[in-house]
């Protein structure tokens, strides 16, 4: 129970309540079904690309080119089906945007496993480059055009609530893919030799290579499914939204990095946990809402959520400068008894 | 397979085996045997081989001549699989353990990955784990983390999952580096358990009073040549030493520097430093090269280091040349002309990457400059030939990086530094540990020239013939305090030895069970 | 020791290049913009004209400047997320003086003093962002890629406040100057970039600053004992580091005679790392000259796939793409070339 409540997620569950009660306090709307089911839908593509930030985190590396992927692969996934002239429903966007995700991600890893490349400057040439790619190979403009299977998506919903201010909302189905994804992501790490080689590859990676485990495949494995993941995000995205952006998420690359360091990924690797990440997004998402809802202007948003960074990197930093003080001296336990 | 003839007893053979890097004899027609149930020590200076024989036995190097038998199988090229069946098993210096993860996974995980599966079943691990400790009679919690373990315990996981493997062999590079006295006799404990259940230890260390108490035989090796193998018990450690280095030092010989009388270069009063020493007193004379060695634990390091202002103490005074001086920062130290050489002086006293010439410089640089600080090269590479022909560092050109030097060489680098700028008082942590003999006695000899040319010099050293070949006075501290004094003149290796290692007799208030595979309770380790 | 051997490959190399005190990178750089240009020179009859190489210069300042001020951090070994923001923030709070303040006392300033305090305004701003950068990673000990992507954010938050979300315009014409005018055929702005390149080049070089900057970002744990100042050294960098990002700002300011929180935002962080990468920039090590060099390549890239591709759908997109490429097949050009790792 001790290391329950001791625990990260502990914490930052107990802020995200803290921080929501203090909103609905200020403005009572807040506190409504409604409201869940928006932060939720808002939330939930960041949480899937989260998953694959989370991944290479702890592995000890950084990667940003998963928001070009997305984008590349929701987008030129539409630019095919239109010229196809494809009227059915998401189904068929999903299975071929994850196969290009999936291809995306296969590249990436042969490159930095080849030539031994640091995985951080590879995938910056990476968002380039596919962002690029998009732009100009597949398309620069947005795009309306839905195939009719797909229009109904965005108005997809579990569970419908009617809200006097919003209208009609509800709980989206796509929920279902989070949760699925979640556990699967969260099996991933608990239970299967990936998994457990992330953290080890994060933990030391020479011991890892020493205890036999497959770091090439680890590495390939992990960035293929950071394309999938964000692949699956981008055409949730655009499902939502009624339209195909070329450029995609560009620019949310640091703050879903930033949301699943403050869910209790090290940077440094060998930490992290999917709780984590989620409650990491959503307290975010909850922040960017919440402040609207308590008067504050939207302009404050970010404002508000870079002094929240400040304050969550800095904790952890000052705790581990005392620890490290008091570490210092190798004091053997016995010999002090005697 | 061919059968050699030899008795049942014999678990690993190696005979004429040779091996060179590029140009550089590292082993030169070596053979020896190591039995079952048999503790051996190699013994070496570094560069005399004793390294690379292990990593040909671990099969990680292929050797150019000769042959390797274990179990009475043939091997002409040794793999590092091949050897692991085999049931040999080498404990690295970081131990091959996972910070981050539990001991449970550390333990556990090995086996996991040899059967190939995918899935994690956690029942199964926390169940290894457990049987892993149990071998070794330990009682760690599985979950705690790997990180927020000492150093010993560490090592004792090491040794649990090392001993789930079916395990022939271990070998152990090193291992009580890191250990405080109670826990080395822990851990020679454990290795005479290991020993009566028909398990070999090859232990590679360059302490010769741990080898004589633990070893049946020991090796010596010397400039890749194995020069002794004999029975330990009928060893001492003057005959070891000479082996080791090849001469006698007759201490007559050496032209110690001579102490100045007069007022002391350096005084400290009743310095103390909460978890780290407390209550030191002592003084040191121009000229005059003072000794400190203490077991780990003893906080020699931490004086230094205090000394140094790397950890400022939290009372008592310091004063140079008579005059009070607070030392709170590294800079304060250096300003009152106090260095540092490092123990680890790859990690902490070097630029590997960068130039010879710019290690050279790097702390008189602000010396070498105008006032605005440019740099005046002229002056820097006078400054660094200087240095390079005074301290004899071979290299085709000082623009190279320091890493392309040799470890003697390297630590001469380090040594310059310091030496280039005007120092009264250096502070030297083990400065020849690693370095081949060679070396060693130019760094003595330089390390005594310092002294004569007005420097105060603290020697921190374990290496007692070290202490012995350059000290005028050696301080003694355990735990925390300083014990005793002695005069050089008036001692001699095998007493300073005994007071070294006095108080790890006394047995411990452990009551340990003898390690049995099938043993189901564990006691308690402390 | 088999560390003799690779260096004995090196070696030769190493001493004929360092007779000419020219770095190999910088000779690579060299020739690939040499290559670049003239590839466009012989495709594009425009390229090489007065008008288009004016154009050029005029444009890769801004840029040229925050990879500057992103190459200081990365030599000793941290990063500086913040310096597309740093720069908007920094011609921000220059921005809002002027046109706040300005109507109030235009008639008892002269203008050049009135921008001259605007500048100030920028370059202080510059320096408290660099402080707190600094403070985070000297003082707190938080990972410099985490604290400066905080800090990011938060500059950006401040500006986003600060301007209610909209552009800023309406700035004295005397302003544009510095980003309009010439001095001798050569653009301020250009010159100015060149200016600090090698001012930074001389720092990094010849001064025991630089010397030890170097030192510590190789090693730092060696740096402190050997009685460098790291936490001095790293803070007045981050600071250095932030002043030249709002020197940055003042040109884009003046070139567009406007500023907004959102310019460059997303594409320049990752272009001023490309470049550093490019230029050869790493910890410890790193010649800044080779960041110009890789300024002007890009530069070069971006205008000549532009002219090329004119008229193609989406052409500015394909400079984004060949960015990318670029910077990976420098990557692996990097990996043969280097036998020894960069990082441990």
């Amino acid at each position: 129970m001790k290391k329950l409540v001791n625990s990260r997620e502990f914490v930052l569950f107990l802020i995200l309540v803290l921080v929501s009660v203090a909103i609905s306090i200020k403005s009572p709307s807040f506190f409504s079904a409604s409201t869940l089911f928006d932060i939720i839908r808002s939330s939930l593509v960041y949480c899937i690309m989260a998953f694959g930030v989370l991944m290479v985190l702890i592995s000890g590396n950084v990667d940003i080119s998963f928001v070009a992927i997305a984008a590349m692969t929701s987008y030129s996934t539409h630019m095919l089906l239109l010229k196809l002239a494809y009227t059915g429903g998401i189904t068929l966007y999903f299975v071929i945007a994850i196969s290009m995700g999936l291809l995306a991600g296969l590249l990436m890893g042969f490159i930095v496993i080849q030539f031994n490349l640091p995985i951080f400057y590879v995938s910056i040439g990476y968002w380039t480059l596919v962002y690029g790619f998009n732009l100009f190979f597949i398309g620069a403009t947005m795009n309306f055009d839905l195939p009719e299977g797909m229009v109904g998506y965005y108005a997809r919903f579990l569970v419908k609530v009617r809200n006097p201010v919003v209208g009609e909302t509800g709980l989206h189905i796509s929920v279902i893919y989070l949760v699925v994804i979640a556990v699967f992501i969260w099996w991933l790490l608990k239970y299967t030799i990936f998994g457990r080689g992330l953290y080890a590859i994060g933990g030391n990676r020479e011991v890892a290579i020493r205890t036999g485990y497959n770091v090439k495949g680890i590495t390939y494995t992990m960035l293929a499914l950071v394309g999938i993941l964000a692949a699956i995000a981008g055409v949730i995205q655009s499902g939502y939204s009624r339209f195909f952006n070329p450029v995609l998420f560009m620019g949310k690359e640091l703050d879903v990095i930033a949301a699943v360091v403050i869910g209790g990924a090290s940077i440094t690797g060998g930490r992290g946990t999917v709780l984590g990440s989620v409650l990491g997004v959503m307290l975010i998402e909850v922040l960017n809402r919440g402040l609207i809802f308590a008067g504050i202007p939207a302009e404050w948003q970010k404002l508000v959520v870079g002094l929240v960074l400040i304050i969550f990197i800095s904790i952890p930093a000052i705790a581990e400068q005392r620890a490290k003080r008091s570490r210092y001296v190798v004091v053997p336990k016995e010999d002090k008894e005697e | 397979m061919i059968l050699k003839d030899r008795t049942v007893e014999e678990l690993l053979s190696v005979k004429n085996v040779s091996k060179h890097f590029a140009g550089v004899i590292a082993l030169d027609d070596v053979s020896f045997t190591i039995n079952r149930g048999e503790i051996r020590c190699i013994v070496g200076e570094n560069g005399s081989g004793k390294s690379t024989m292990i990593k040909i036995i671990a099969g990680i190097y292929p050797p150019d001549e000769g042959d390797i038998y274990i179990n009475g199988h043939y091997y002409k090229r040794l793999t590092p699989i091949a050897s692991i069946h085999e049931g040999i098993q080498v404990i690295y210096q970081d131990f091959s353990l996972f910070p981050n993860l539990t001991v449970a996974e550390n333990i556990g995980i090995n086996q996991l990955i040899s059967s190939g599966k995918k899935i994690i079943n956690w029942k199964e691990i926390y169940k290894t784990a457990k049987e892993g400790l149990s071998k070794v009679n330990a009682d760690i919690p599985l979950d705690a983390t790997m990180e927020k373990l000492s150093t010993a315990d560490r090592q004792i996981i090491a040794i649990a999952k090392v001993l789930l493997e079916d395990v022939k062999l271990i070998i152990m590079d090193e291992p009580t580096t890191a250990l405080t006295q109670r826990e080395i006799q822990y851990l020679f404990k454990t290795i005479k358990d290991l020993k009566e259940q028909g398990i070999s230890i090859l232990f590679v260390s360059h302490k010769l009073n741990e080898v004589k108490e633990i070893s049946d035989r020991t090796l010596i090796f010397r400039n890749g040549k194995k020069v002794l193998d004999r029975e330990t018990k009928s060893l001492d450690i003057k005959t070891m030493e000479y082996y080791m280095t090849g001469r006698e030092i007759d201490t007559s010989l050496i032209a110690y520097s001579k102490v100045e009388k007069g007022p002391p270069l350096l005084k400290v009063e009743n310095l103390t430093l909460s978890h780290g020493f407390s209550d030191v007193s002592f003084e040191l004379r121009p000229k005059e090269v003072l000794g400190i060695t203490g077991l780990l634990g003893s906080g020699r390091t931490e004086l230094a280091f205090s000394l140094f202002g790397e950890m400022p103490a939290d009372s008592g005074k310091i004063y140079i040349e008579g005059k009070e001086v607070f030392i709170i920062r590294i800079q304060d130290a250096i300003r009152h002309g106090i260095g540092y050489v490092p123990e680890d002086r790859i990690g902490e006293g070097l630029f590997l990457e960068q130039p010879i010439a710019d290690n050279i410089v790097v702390r008189l640089i602000d010396r070498l400059a105008s006032k605005i600080g440019l740099v005046k090269d002229r002056a820097k590479q006078e400054v660094v030939e200087e240095w390079i022909k005074k301290l004899d560092i071979k290299t085709p050109s000082s623009e190279n990086p320091a890493g392309s030097l040799s470890g003697g060489n390297q630590q001469r680098l380090v040594l310059s530094k310091w030496l280039a700028s005007n120092l009264k008082i250096l502070i030297l942590n083990g400065p020849t540990v690693g370095v081949d003999v060679g070396s060693k006695v130019a760094i003595h000899s330089l390390i005594r020239d310092l002294a004569k040319q007005g420097m105060g010099i603290i020697l921190i050293s374990d290496d007692i013939p070290e202490l012995m070949w350059t000290c005028n006075r050696i301080l003694l501290m355990r735990k925390g305090r300083i014990v005793e004094e002695f005069q050089r003149e008036q001692t001699n290796k095998e007493e300073l030895y005994e007071h070294l290692v006095a108080n790890n007799k006394h047995s411990s208030t452990i009551n340990r069970v003898k390690i049995n595979s099938k043993c189901k309770d564990s006691r308690r380790m402390r | 020791m088999s560390k003799q051997s690779t260096f004995t490959k090196n070696k030769r190399s190493h001493k004929f290049l360092s007779r000419f005190h020219i770095e190999s990178r910088i000779l690579l750089l060299l020739g690939a913009f040499v290559f670049i240009a003239a590839f466009f020179s012989i495709i594009e009859k425009h390229f090489l004209t007065p008008r288009s190489i004016s154009s050029m210069a005029f444009q890769c300042p801004e840029i040229g400047l925050m990879a500057l001020g992103m190459a200081i951090t990365i030599i000793i070994g941290g990063i500086n997320l913040s310096v597309n923001d740093t720069a908007n923030l920094s011609a921000l709070m220059a921005g809002l003086f002027l046109v706040k303040l300005v109507p109030f006392t235009a008639d008892y300033m002269s203008p050049f003093i009135i921008i001259g305090i605007a500048i100030l305004i920028a370059l202080v701003t510059g320096l408290l962002c660099g402080v707190l950068n600094g403070v985070l990673v000297v003082y707190i000990g938080v990972p410099p890629i985490l604290a400066t992507l905080a800090t990011l954010t938060l500059y950006r938050g401040i500006s986003v406040v600060v301007t209610g979300g909209k552009t800023l315009t309406g700035f004295p014409e005397q302003l544009s100057a510095i980003g309009h005018q010439t001095a001798v055929g050569i653009p301020i702005s250009f010159i100015i970039l060149v200016a600090m390149g090698v001012l930074m080049y001389m720092i990094f070089k010849h001064t025991t600053f630089g010397f030890k900057a170097r030192m510590l970002g190789t090693n730092p744990t060696a740096a402190k004992f050997s009685g460098i100042n790291t936490k001095s050294i790293t803070m007045k960098i981050y600071i250095l580091s932030s002043i030249l990002c709002a020197i940055a700002g003042i040109i884009v300011m003046s070139r567009n005679n406007s500023v907004a929180y959102e310019y460059g935002t997303q594409t320049y962080i990752l272009l001023t790392l490309l470049i550093s990468v490019l230029g050869g920039i790493s910890p410890g090590f790193g010649n800044l000259i080779g960041v110009l060099f890789a300024t002007f390549i890009m530069q070069v890239l971006s205008t000549g796939f532009h002219m090329l591709l004119l008229g193609v759908r989406g052409s500015s997109f394909f400079k984004d793409f060949s960015w990318g490429v670029l910077l990976i097949v420098f990557l692996i050009i990097d990996y043969f070339m280097q036998h020894k790792k960069r990082t441990v």
